[in-house]
């Protein structure tokens, strides 16, 4: 049987995007809409926005360097809101019924992370306040973003001796320092490297042109240079 | 004096959450006597952070020292949250 075609107007309500979002995804190719024989109305065929839909870290890196509107889904922007979707997650977690110990890890790890966006750009995001958070339990992955000001820029203020991403991401996931000094805060990022050192799980953290790698059950950091340059932070987990 | 996390919610990861389950246990606390302990019972909260730990652990350590006692748990993130914790305020808290 043929897939039934939806139209602008229902593929955007199903991505929580606007109408003119989808055209100029259409126009730009990042989702490319069906034109029925001889007319000019753009249609979607439901798998293909489910396949859309379903590439995070696409989506995520697009909306780190492009800013563009995400889908509601994936789009939180104010803390609250991320809390709510976490704790969706650990209830979708929970009903899977496979990671039972690492499950309350994965929660805290991905928390952290996002509490960290909120955390150290409240009141000073340079253009879109909010995160990217988006999981994907078939695939075992969670992915975040932010365009914040990133780790450097935070960590600056407390050590302004920081020459550069690396130096920083070094510090952020290995020193007890704060980025909100006077507060002592701020060490979430070592409590997700010791989480992934002793469990099934991975991280992989960009910011600015800095790239790290926390492998499962390993305490080693790979931190290296990226081709590219990231405003914010960007992390995909996998457990 | 026994306190469950839980009845604060099952994921206890932010600092806002943790700010505000501390202040809606103030008024409990000041009925906790000079000489009497206070247990923290993990069981039934399902995650635990180092945001939400620190705003409502770390003040209570400070405020109760060793008449703060954290009862076991097998939860993974409450241990190594906890350590955390004690690392980062150079302290150590009593267990049970």
């Amino acid at each position: 049987m043929e897939e039934k075609l939806l139209t602008i107007t229902e593929a955007a309500e199903i991505l929580g995007v606007s109408v003119d979002t989808l055209r100029r995804w259409d126009k730009s190719g990042k989702l490319v809409a069906i034109r029925k024989e001889g007319g000019t109305h753009r249609y979607y065929r439901q798998s293909d926005l489910e396949i859309f839909a379903s590439d995070l870290v696409k989506l995520a890196h697009d909306w780190i360097n492009d800013g563009m509107e995400l889908p509601v889904t994936f789009y939180c922007s104010n803390s609250s809101i991320f809390q709510a979707r976490l704790a969706k997650m650990q209830d979708a977690l929970m009903r899977s019924g496979t990671f039972d110990f690492i499950l309350p890890l994965i929660v805290a790890v991905a928390g952290e992370i996002g509490n960290n966006s909120f955390d150290h750009n409240l009141g000073r995001w340079p253009d879109i306040p909010g995160i990217f958070f988006g999981y994907d339990i078939g695939k075992r992955r969670v992915v975040l973003a932010d365009r914040g000001l990133g780790v450097l820029a935070t960590l600056k203020r407390v050590r302004p001796e920081l020459k550069n991403h690396l130096e920083a991401l070094r510090v952020a996931f290995t020193e007890i320092v704060s980025g909100r000094a006077p507060e002592a805060r701020g060490n979430g990022l070592k409590f997700v490297r010791q989480v992934v050192a002793e469990n099934p799980i991975s991280l992989f953290f960009r910011s600015g042109d800095a790239e790290l790698r926390l492998k499962k059950d390993n305490d080693q950091l790979f931190i290296t240079r990226s081709h590219i340059n990231t405003h914010g932070c960007f992390a995909v987990i996998e457990f | 004096m026994r306190i469950e996390l839980k009845k604060f919610g099952t994921t206890l990861i932010s600092r806002q959450a943790g700010k505000e389950a501390l202040a809606a246990f103030q008024s409990s606390l000041a009925e906790l006597k000079p000489d009497e302990n206070l247990e923290v019972d993990f069981g039934g909260a399902i995650t635990f952070s180092p945001s939400w730990g620190d705003e409502f652990l770390t003040p209570l350590l400070n405020q109760l020292g060793d008449r703060l006692i954290l009862l076991p748990t097998d939860n993974p993130s409450v241990r190594i949250t906890v350590e955390l914790l004690e690392r980062t305020q150079d302290k150590k808290f009593r267990r049970a």
